[in-house]
């Protein structure tokens, strides 16, 4: 195990992102908070409570894991994506490391900018609705997991994509849509059948109720059920993400 | 100094996308210590071979020993070892000259070693612009930061592929000498150049590659004495117009059509050059100038390349 490699490749990817604050940082703060001004205060006129929670606070956990989500998945794609484009894939590929140290340090890197902009979210919305934290093993084991998750099929994606235009499918034709379909704005349980049933099918109802458990106390669904179920995606992702670096496909010729 | 090979290539094939064969049936063998120079035209296969070792390109067939480290049983921990200047420049527009070095250290499991990151900026002359962003580099200054990036782990076999391609004479020279003095202190090179004094001034051996089939590899010495020649060339102050002496002819040596110059390659086993110029003047011949000229490495491989067959007797 290359440890001092691995750290290093972490350390870049963290600095990367830190270079351009304005593009890493603030640009998802500026959105989350338009989500809440335009969303929360709209709807909140009409829309008083959801389950019991007062709408405003409701939507707090999935804007956080939005920001998370987001944020894990595209610094790991476009970071990788970028490497590959521009050549400089050719320094991890003939350097010492494995396709663990590689995944640790494009998933480590991720995850800190996943947690950092889910956090700064958070602290935001917190001005909005005040701080609620019900139950924070949950909160924080969920947050781990979404944002590990989403970093491991951002690195997926790079490998995957060969035009600038493919790494946007992915964030564009699923992500976006399994988002907003997966009860941030809305309770999945309160949707007519068969869509709260198709829901089930969607792992971000999972990360959005777990969060929701964690931070508001209280969801319509089994947050042990729910970390089961993400587990199993994370694993899933990891073992693909791990024979695809271990092979080189599309990444050696 | 130890007697496993730097490098083992036996049998190395490369197919992309089970077409093209890029590489038939390799086997070289690399010397540890030694300055290795492989030629051949453009997509002969010299970058797909390097590749192959270095990581960047999976072998279809075949066997690849790092100093007797086989790369099938353990990918990785033999690339401690290895260094590679690739043909494309690349660079991470982020960071700064020292930096990349700095993460390329980190990436060889060193410790952040700034002596070691300076010491190579100077080699490379390239110590005046450690704190400047790769992408405010010329070309020829990222290129001696490929070198830069490629050395800084003090790897113990480098490939360098076209490393002198777009940097200037000067600096050629310099890199040169330091290439020599990286061989002197033991680091294996294989250098792949389309500057074929390069290879002359540089290679202690040499291998010629020729659409993915190595075709020869010789000490390049042996090589220049044995398909290299050393010609007379006797220049006439006015043309001839009686045929040569007989003694001339019978050694070798032809007169051009217009009868003003006599060439003579001088070769192993034949009269020395100087029998002939004693004919021309008993003969009371006009002679006016006198020339020798040494074959290069650069008339050596055109002749291999098309296939001479006192070339080609040579493969290994
Ligand atoms: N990634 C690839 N996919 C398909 N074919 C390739 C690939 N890389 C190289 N080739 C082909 O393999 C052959 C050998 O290419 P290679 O790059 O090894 O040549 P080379 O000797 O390094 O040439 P040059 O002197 O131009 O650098 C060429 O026919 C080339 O087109
Ligand atoms: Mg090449």
């Amino acid at each position: 195990m290359n440890t001092i490699g691995m750290k290093s490749l972490l350390a870049k990817e963290v600095r990367r992102f830190m270079r351009v604050p304005g593009q890493t940082v603030l640009s998802p703060l500026i959105s989350t908070s338009l989500y809440f001004l335009v969303f929360g205060y709209s709807l909140a006129g009409r829309v008083h409570e959801v389950e019991g929670v007062p709408y405003l606070q409701f939507i707090v956990p999935g804007l956080v894991f939005m920001g998370l989500a987001n944020n894990a998945f595209l610094n790991s794609s476009s970071s990788l994506f970028i490497t590959k484009i521009q050549g400089t894939v050719v320094d991890l590929l003939v350097a010492p490391l494995g396709p663990l140290e590689l995944m640790a340090g494009f998933i480590g890197g991720a995850m800190v900018r996943g947690l950092m902009v889910g956090g700064l979210t958070w602290a935001v919305a917190t001005l909005f609705t005040g701080f609620r934290l019900e139950h924070a093993p949950a909160a924080l084991l969920f947050l781990l997991l979404s944002s590990y998750t989403f970093s491991v099929l951002g690195i997926l994606a790079a490998v995957w994509a060969e035009k600038f235009e493919q790494i946007n499918f992915f964030p564009t034709f699923v992500m976006l849509p399994l988002t907003f379909l997966g009860g941030i704005f809305y309770s999945v349980r309160e949707l007519p059948s068969p869509w709260n049933h198709i829901s089930l099918f969607n792992p971000m109802v999972y990360m959005v109720e777990g969060l929701r458990y964690g931070m508001l106390g209280q969801s319509g669904f089994s947050p042990l059920l729910g970390a089961g179920i993400l587990v199993g995606v994370a694993l899933l992702a990891t073992g693909v993400a791990w024979a695809a670096l271990r092979s080189g496909y599309k990444l050696k010729a | 100094m130890s007697s496993t090979p730097a490098l083992e290539l036996r049998g190395l094939t490369k197919n992309y996308g089970g077409k093209l064969t890029a590489l038939t049936d390799v086997n070289l063998t690399i010397r540890p210590g030694e300055i290795f120079a492989l030629l051949g035209p453009n997509g002969a296969g010299k970058t797909t071979l390097i590749g192959s070792v270095c990581g960047l390109v999976k072998k279809t067939s075949g066997k690849i020993l790092v100093f007797g480290h086989d790369l099938d049983e353990d990918p990785v921990r033999p690339r401690y070892e290895v260094g590679l200047v690739p043909q494309e420049i690349n660079f991470d527009p982020f960071f700064s000259v020292a930096e990349s070095l700095y993460i390329q250290q980190g990436y060889y499991g060193q410790k952040r070693d700034e002596a070691r990151v300076m010491e190579v900026l100077t080699a490379l002359n390239l110590r005046n612009k450690a704190d400047s962003l790769t992408r405010a580099l010329s070309g020829g200054m990222k290129r001696r930061l490929l070198i830069a990036k490629a050395l800084v782990h003090k790897p113990r076999l480098v490939f360098l592929d076209e490393p002198t391609a777009g940097v200037d004479v000067e600096l050629r020279r310099d890199l040169w000498n330091y290439v020599r003095k990286l061989a002197a202190e033991g680091t294996t090179i294989v250098l792949t150049t389309h500057y074929l004094e390069e290879a002359e001034e540089l290679a202690d051996r040499v291998g010629v590659i020729n659409e993915g089939k190595l075709l020869l590899v010789e000490e390049k010495k042996a090589l220049l004495r044995r398909l290299g020649e050393k010609r007379l060339i006797v220049t006439f102050t006015a043309p001839l117009s009686t045929p040569l002496p007989e003694s001339v002819l019978k050694a070798g040596a032809t007169l051009s059509e217009d009868g003003r110059t006599v060439t003579y390659p001088e070769r192993e086993g034949r009269a020395p050059g100087g029998d002939i110029l004693r004919a021309l003047y008993t003969e009371g011949l006009p002679v006016g100038d006198v020339e020798t000229r040494h074959s290069r490495l650069e008339d050596i491989l055109i002749d291999i390349l098309r296939g001479k067959p006192a070339a080609a007797a040579g493969a290994a």
